[in-house]
């Protein structure tokens, strides 16, 4: 099923996230990733879901019934062609530090912490595509743990 | 000033007169100041249900008054707060403004699981339109005008506001100022459209002019925004036949030539086959649910669709939309009718297919209404319907409970006054009609009342007896006893091979229970009797229960399966049938 982004922006008040994954639910979708932040309008945050769905007119359906929430200011989808769709993983390794250096031209990623005993710490940041990409070519066998933010986006 | 007397003067504010509910440990200091105060005239429901079906009354039935007012409801917290989920969700599905107060323990001990603690705000998310729950007194006046004006702005809908028992009893500072005539709410996602826009109005227009077949579609939202004399006029002068959603009845009389009475699953005939055959259907104010539209692939498909409504998220939502106005009813009726562009047409061959409509079970049912019983002698709930229309005129306000005796409510009484009509329609919540016509007893006391019931929604709320006897409130009680759930029954005696699990019902002695109250009472079992038990309700002075004897075999055709096109509208008893019809 294809992956939709929707961007909402929304006043920053509690009980507000809770409204949003509740319709989301009661629209029968399992939400894919939620990323929230603060907005650069004071008071205001910014909200990145992605879920799975096909038809386009049950995504209208999901935004419009978004933007009917008191406190839900403005909601859009974001399509791939037209925005940045980015997330961040943090990713706990083992590994020869050689074998790691082969990625890095390619991967651009930045180590955080690298000991000797070849445990090691690193951020990737990129499309969910890349980062999928980064972690199976370095191979499930090295990876002990890893945390990723879930999409944000940006429109162009 | 502390946060109870605040909540208290912004509910004087705003216009309230009736505060309905129940009391209890965490809303002790609001009834407390109440009753020093005096302000509000309280009315204490026997169940907190109840409190919010009156509360409903209340805004259903004041809106179309010189003096429209919101409902109110209180209760205290857990309990309290959970028994009013019901009334809430059935206000937040037929979009009725209504104002919850619910206590809630202390802030200090919220969250520990305290006594009579829940999370009502949790729990009541899904189901309002908006929660508050002021945590410090100096909230309470502003969340309270908040609150009126997000339950009144645009679609209606119930707001809850729970407030924890120490902000009721917090002093506000020195320094606290309100000024409610100022006050705007900071909502800056929270805007409605009420004036259509030109391009989509001129497009309806040349969709109406050039229509052949076009059928006109009157919902709540007509009702809502006081927009039946206009749906009328404009229905007139452009000459298209109007078909009504449950919640549209009432809006303009139900003999209006051009009335095809109810659509969907049991509308009439003429409105069914009219939608199948139309090239237009002009919506206005509704929501296309399930039980209008049948199934949504086999609707109207050969018809364009105009869809007036003031909810975006409405529109195109079931039924697609081929020009979508989102505007208010009123507003969008008056630039319509001032537009000059917009023809009379005779649509003589399209009014004469409908007349033919309208004969396919005219006869069967003028048989059935003259014969009065059915099969085994016992009353048919359609006669007593339609001789309580002959004797008030069609002109009384009728509130309905839910199931067989409200799609005959629906059906054969004769509404003549504007917004004369409730009933519980999204939810379908059985037991609302007791209460509920006590909020619209006392928000139109000069009008007589009649609340329809059946046997099982009436012992749904009967406890609601109690409020009529201490209020002394004039409601004229209507209940069809056929013994069973009957529409439940008349799903299984269609679709389920006539075994009746679950419907048949034994009830106590309506007599004695209304003696009880102190409640007048007849039991009425032969067709001569019902005219003479109907007056003798309308001459007494206060608050009547007839008890009417009814065939449980009756059923309220046509019927549209669940889940079936109109293509499959019955409006003949079926042979027996196998057991895949349908679900309920």
């Amino acid at each position: 099923m294809k992956r939709r982004a929707i961007l909402a922006f929304m006043l920053d008040r509690p009980g507000v996230l809770n409204k949003v994954s509740m319709l989301i639910r009661k629209k029968m979708y399992n939400v894919d990733t939620l990323t929230v932040c603060s907005a650069r309008k004071p008071g205001l945050s910014r909200m990145t879901i992605t879920l799975r769905e096909d038809d386009p007119t049950r995504v209208a359906q999901v935004i419009s019934q978004l933007e009917k929430f008191t406190e839900v200011v403005s909601v859009k989808e974001l399509d791939t062609d037209h925005s940045y769709w980015r997330e961040v993983a943090i990713v706990k390794l083992e590994i020869e530090g050689l074998h790691l250096e082969s990625f890095q031209g390619r991967y651009n990623f930045e180590i955080l912490n690298q000991q000797e005993n070849e445990i090691c710490i690193l951020q990737v940041a990129g499309s969910t595509r890349k980062i999928d990409a980064f972690l199976e070519e370095i191979g499930q066998e090295h990876i002990i743990e890893i945390a990723r933010t879930g999409v944000t986006a940006l429109e162009k | 000033m502390t946060g109870k007397e605040l909540l208290l003067r912004a509910l004087k504010n705003k216009g309230v007169k009736f505060v309905f509910g129940y009391t209890g440990g965490a809303i002790m200091p609001v009834f407390d100041e109440m009753d020093k105060q005096g302000t509000f005239k309280f009315i204490m429901s026997r169940h907190e249900q109840g409190a919010a079906f009156m509360a409903q009354g209340i805004s259903r039935a004041s809106l179309s008054t010189d003096e429209p007012q919101i409902g109110v409801c209180m209760a205290t917290s857990g309990p309290g707060a959970l028994n009013l989920v019901t009334g809430i969700a059935d206000a937040y599905m037929d979009s009725v403004p209504i104002i919850a107060v619910t206590g809630q323990v202390a802030t200090g001990v919220i969250a520990t699981d305290a006594f009579q603690e829940s999370d009502v705000v949790g729990v009541m998310l899904p189901i309002s339109k908006q929660t508050y729950m002021p945590l410090h007194a100096e909230e309470v006046e502003q969340s309270v005008h908040e609150a009126f004006y997000v339950a009144t702005t645009g679609r209606g809908g119930p707001i809850v506001l729970d407030i924890p028992k120490d902000v009721q009893n917090q002093p506000v500072s020195e320094n606290y100022r309100f000024d409610a005539r100022r006050f705007r709410p900071q909502l800056p996602g929270f805007f409605i459209h009420p004036t259509p826009a030109r391009e989509p109005l001129q497009q309806a227009i040349e969709l109406i002019n050039r229509s052949e077949r076009p059928v006109m579609f009157c919902g709540h939202g007509v009702i809502n925004s006081n927009a039946g004399q206009l749906l009328q006029e404009f229905a007139e002068k452009v000459n298209i036949p109007v078909a009504f959603t449950l919640h549209g009845l009432s809006a303009m009389p139900a003999d209006h030539p051009l009335s095809l009475g109810m659509m969907g699953m049991h509308g009439t005939v003429e409105a069914n086959r009219a939608i199948m055959e139309a090239d237009l259907l002009i919506a206005f104010g509704m929501r296309f649910d399930d039980r209008v539209t049948g199934k949504l692939n086999e609707y109207a498909q050969n018809a364009d669709v105009i869809h007036v409504e003031i909810d975006p998220s409405e529109i195109d939502k079931n039924v697609a939309t081929s020009v979508a106005i989102n505007a208010d009813v009123y507003r969008t009726l008056h630039v319509l009718l001032g537009d000059p562009m917009l023809t009379y047409k005779p649509r003589r061959r399209w009014l004469e297919k409908i007349a033919g409509f309208r004969q396919v079970m005219a006869e069967d049912l003028r048989q059935e209404i003259e014969a009065g019983v059915g099969e085994g002698g016992k009353l048919l709930m359609k006669s007593i319907i339609h001789q309580l229309s002959e004797v008030t005129a069609g002109k009384d306000l009728i509130v309905a409970d839910v199931g067989q005796n409200q799609m005959m409510a629906a059906r054969f009484y004769n509404y003549q006054t504007f917004n004369s009509w409730f009933a519980s329609g999204g939810a379908g919540t059985m037991g609302c009609s007791l209460p509920m016509a006590i909020g619209v007893k006392l928000a139109r006391p000069t009008e007589r009342v009649w609340s329809i019931s059946g046997d099982g929604g009436f012992q749904m709320n009967a406890q609601e007896l109690g409020t009529i006897m201490e209020q002394q409130l004039d409601v004229k009680m209507i209940l069809l006893n056929n013994g069973y759930l009957g529409m439940v029954r008349q799903w299984q005696s269609l679709f389920f091979d006539g075994r009746y699990a679950g419907t048949p019902m034994q009830s106590p002695d309506f007599g004695l229970m209304a003696q009880a109250y102190g409640i007048p009472y007849r039991r009425v079992e032969t067709l001569a009797e019902v005219a003479p038990a109907l007056q003798a309700a309308i001459d007494h002075q206060g608050p009547m229960l007839l008890e009417f004897i009814c065939d449980p075999s009756e059923l309220i055709l046509p019927m549209v399966p669940a889940g079936g096109g109109f293509e499959e509208m019955m409006v003949k008893r079926p042979q027996p049938v196998a057991a895949d019809g349908g679900k309920p």
